[in-house]
């Protein structure tokens, strides 16, 4: 699969080589389990497994897309009832009732997420407890269907007609939790699983590359359901008898135990979570009591001291082996080159975004006072003004992030006005942000590469196969992004995190991930505040670069002499208001910019 | 007007545990998870000073008093204080649930498992009113909730550690710059969430019973009740509480027994999609947004 340009580093090979070794081993030794051992082992290690399926789907929606439900047990219950009442009541195939399964858990999920696109982090908690307590009340309360607390029998597992033998049953299971691992590793290490970590990380920022997040929780969510519903319907028909008891609460814990123990956001946390949380309590089967006393001393204690859980305990210490196989070692290039960009137009006379009377207000404060403002393509214009005066806020109002009260925004010759954020970026707006805002839970390379993912012509489908399509894709937005990353001079830090990157270094790296969107017009909030000197020159020489490629600037910034440098036309805002308008000779030569912005009659710079 | 009682008693009990989870999330955002469980301790310590120590009734609410007020410190420290940032970490939802599985199998450990019948207030004595008997035990659910709503409004609106847990619920950082100790006033709104968890579980056990998981269902309405009126507002968690408790035993008596539970939580899922901040956090009660995040 690696192609032979690309070289692993002699560290990742090693550790590679290390860890491919023990996984092998460890399939192995699944493997020859049921010729081995007696029928209590077979038994408690295909449960093992169905908890493992279980966990993968839990791990897609806590792990990487950051949203703690408690509906775990509502989803599986859901799955493996739906399965057992289609093939036991109305004599459906195995296949099928599976199928149902997964339905029905997809169904219950929309149910908790829907609710997801407008709230987040504790509410959407509680609402998958309110979901949670209705599903298992269901399970209870409606006998028809689910034969309440008395339980549900269901008819032997057959496939094609055959009764499986237990060891036919673990080989099932073992086939089945595989297919999921494989699922999740190639969901995770797609487009799609740096959507959801960006999400995870950061949404506003999200949102700006594009990711419509509410929907795309929906979505995260429904992959977790459809794992859930998955595994529900493996046990229902392993177990061969339900019960509403082994759906509740408990339970659900039970499930979230296994992610924080493994590691939440980790690919293989799930498999050893599940693992530990299901061998652990052997010890206290003479006390159930303790045992849950054991599991909530494990939630307090491991949250807060391997945040990470196991898995990404150890992953931060062998960092190399998450080195990714699309990186290439050897050096490219030095330059940017722009020459893949494709800007629309360059004719210069043409505006790329216009403003009129954009007014916004917050309460009684007008922070923007009816602005109207042209940025001709291809252009460096600068939006300058004393603190308070309205900016960012314009800035905002430009990208979508608020409405504003009033007034048009039209880019293109499209009006743009009140269109939210991820719709902006498919139309060539990108920006940066005054603060830093970057995805702390990804490497370097990874803030990047996330800002190509509207180059991506492959499916869904074709991600999870990771056809041939997907692998260049993804090779070719890599060795961009590392370009990006060598200009800005972080080429060596790729797979740091980039919570260990100085500020200027972080700035940088938040220019990168504008870059590789590829926008017709990028916005720069403050991209130099907090820069060294030689940081802001090297700055200066960048927008410089991108001016030249045809991308046009909106550029909001303090630093006077880097913005007489390098801006074509430049807007002073005061008070909401424009002063003043023009080249920057002429707005420096403006004795009402001056009084406004240097409170005295002085020299600009 | 006996359902009407009754719900509005149920809903005085929901009213004070939201508000408890409200005085919490109000220093630090986050919702206490661990309240229910809080609540459960508190009965049970209470009912078992009285049964075993025979100890008069008012001394084993004090003792409950004072344990819960050093059980949710307790909790503070242990699974909240370290996380950091709580609103990047939500590490917090786990550890809260977790201290919440210990405290409640400790409590089936020491206790047992046989639900315990708790002394009602005024021995249950039954009044006439308007041709319904009511249950002066009821009646004084009621009051003692509204005293407690409006003491704590007092002590928020008009007091020096009020004025602090407004500041630290506005930011902790810029609230330590003027010389607020902002964890003394956070571990302080979690002990005083102790006291009100130890008189809401002294008003509901009798109804339960006193039991470990006495709680069960109805520790998650508490949170419903306080997203309904609006997180971490006196007058939200009322009329959140209440509204809740009312339509519980308003529509109780239509649907089947078995689905009863399923009410609130339903009622909670649709305020969450319609009016995420309750019922008070709607437009029509707030001026602007100036605490949201800057970009």
């Amino acid at each position: 699969m690696r192609n032979s340009s690309l070289k692993a580093t002699p560290a990742k090979r090693k550790y590679s080589t290390l860890f491919t070794g023990a996984w092998s081993l460890l399939l192995l030794a699944v493997m020859i389990l049921p010729h081995a051992a007696g029928n209590y082992y077979i038994r408690f290690f295909a449960l093992l497994f169905v908890y493992v399926i279980l966990a993968t789907g839990y791990n897609i929606a806590a792990g990487y897309c950051g949203m703690t439900t408690f509906s775990a047990a509502a989803l599986y219950g859901a799955g493996a009832y739906a399965s057992a009442i289609a093939i036991t009541r109305y004599g459906l195939p195995f296949g099928v009732g599976v199928l149902c399964g997964i339905l029905m858990s997809c169904l219950i999920s929309l149910v908790v997420s829907i609710p997801a696109i407008k709230v987040k982090g504790d509410y959407l908690a509680l609402v998958s407890i309110g979901v949670l307590e209705i599903v298992q009340q269901i399970m209870v309360g409606w006998q028809g269907a689910t034969g309440g607390s008395v339980g549900f029998n269901i008819k032997k597992w057959q496939i094609f007609g055959l009764p499986l033998s237990l060891a036919g049953k673990y080989y099932a299971i073992l086939a089945v939790m595989m297919l999921c691992l494989l699922f999740q590793r190639n969901l995770v290490k797609s487009r799609w699983g740096r959507d959801f970590m960006a999400m995870r990380d950061n949404e506003i920022t999200a949102g700006g590359l594009g990711i419509n997040y509410p929907l795309y929780r929906v979505y995260g969510f429904l992959f977790s359901a459809a794992l859930s519903g998955l595994a529900g319907a493996m046990y229902a028909s392993f177990i061969g008898y339900l019960s509403p008891d082994s759906f509740g609460f408990s339970f659900t814990l039970f499930v979230l135990l296994m992610v924080v123990v493994g590691g939440s956001g980790t690919l293989s946390g799930p498999v050893i979570g599940a693992a530990i949380a299901t061998v652990l309590p052997e010890f206290f089967n003479a006390s159930p009591d303790l045992k849950q006393i054991v599991y909530g001393l494990l939630l307090v204690v491991l949250t807060q001291v391997l945040p990470g859980g196991v898995v990404g305990t150890i992953k931060k210490r062998f960092r190399a082996i998450d080195d990714n196989s699309f990186v290439n070692a050897d050096s490219r290039k030095d330059e940017f080159d722009f020459g893949d960009y494709k800007v629309v137009s360059t004719s210069e006379t043409q505006d790329i975004l216009t403003i009129g009377g954009l007014t916004k207000c917050y309460g009684g404060l007008t922070a923007v006072n009816a602005l109207d403002m042209a940025i001709k393509r291809g252009t460096v214009h600068s939006l300058i003004g004393p603190n308070g005066a309205g900016k960012t806020t314009t800035v905002n109002m430009i990208t979508g992030i608020e409405r504003p009260t009033e007034g048009r925004v039209a880019f293109n010759g499209r009006d743009i006005t009140g269109s939210r954020m991820w719709d902006l970026m498919p139309r060539g707006v990108s920006r940066t942000y005054q603060h830093v805002r970057l995805f702390n839970g990804m490497s370097v390379i990874d803030n990047v590469v996330v800002g190509a993912r509207l180059s991506y012509s492959h499916s869904l489908v074709g991600a999870l196969f990771r056809s041939g399509k997907m692998r260049r894709e993804e090779r070719e937005s890599y060795e961009a992004a590392m370009d990006y990353l060598r200009v800005i001079g972080l080429g060596e830090k790729l797979n740091d995190a980039p919570g260990n990157l100085s500020s200027g270094q972080q700035k940088l790296l938040e220019l990168a991930r504008a870059l590789c969107m590829k926008p017709e017009m990028l916005v720069l909030d403050e991209p130099c505040a907090g820069l060294t000197e030689t940081e802001t020159a090297q700055f200066s020489d960048l927008i410089a670069k991108i001016r030249k490629a045809g991308i046009s600037i909106l550029l909001i910034e303090h630093h006077m002499s880097l913005v007489m440098e390098i801006s074509d036309y430049i807007t002073v805002l005061d008070y909401g208001k424009k002063i003043a308008e023009g080249r920057p000779d002429e707005v420096a030569a403006n004795p009402v910019v001056r009084k406004a912005y240097l409170g005295v009659d002085d020299e600009v710079c | 007007m006996q359902q009407f009682i009754f719900g509005l008693a149920n809903g005085s009990i929901y009213a004070l545990m939201a508000l408890a989870i409200g005085m919490v999330f109000s220093t630090t955002s986050i919702i206490n998870f661990c309240h229910a469980s809080v609540i459960m301790l508190a009965a049970m310590t209470s009912y078992w000073s009285m049964a075993y120590f025979h100890l008069p009734y008012a001394a084993a609410i004090l003792i409950a008093v004072v344990i819960n007020v050093a059980m949710n410190m307790a909790i503070y420290k242990t699974c909240v204080e370290k996380l950091g940032a709580l609103s990047t970490n939500i590490g917090w939802i786990v550890t809260l649930f977790g201290a919440s599985i210990i405290i409640d199998n400790a409590a089936r450990m020491y206790f047992g498992t046989e639900p315990q019948a708790y002394p009602y207030l005024f021995n249950g004595r039954i009044v006439h009113i308007l041709g319904a008997n009511i249950m002066l035990h009821e009646i004084m659910m009621i009051v003692i909730s509204l005293v407690v709503g409006l003491a704590y409004q007092l002590l928020i609106q008009k007091t020096r550690f009020g004025r602090a847990v407004r500041a630290v619920s506005y930011r902790h950082d810029t609230a330590r710059l003027m010389g607020i100790k902002s964890d003394v006033t956070v571990l302080f709104c979690f002990g005083l969430a102790g006291v009100v968890a130890a008189i809401s579980g002294a008003l509901i056990a009798p109804v339960t019973f006193a039991s470990y998981n006495m709680m069960s269902s109805i520790g998650l309405k508490g949170f419903a009740a306080a997203l309904i009126g609006g997180l971490g507002n006196t007058q939200g968690a009322f009329i959140g509480g209440i509204s809740l408790g009312l339509i519980e035993a308003l529509i109780g008596s239509y649907i089947p027994a078995s689905y009863k539970d399923a009410i609130s939580f339903f009622v909670m899922i649709i305020v969450i999609i319609f009016l995420p901040g309750g019922i008070l956090g709607a437009k029509f009660f707030t001026k602007g947004d100036s605490g949201k995040e800057k970009i």
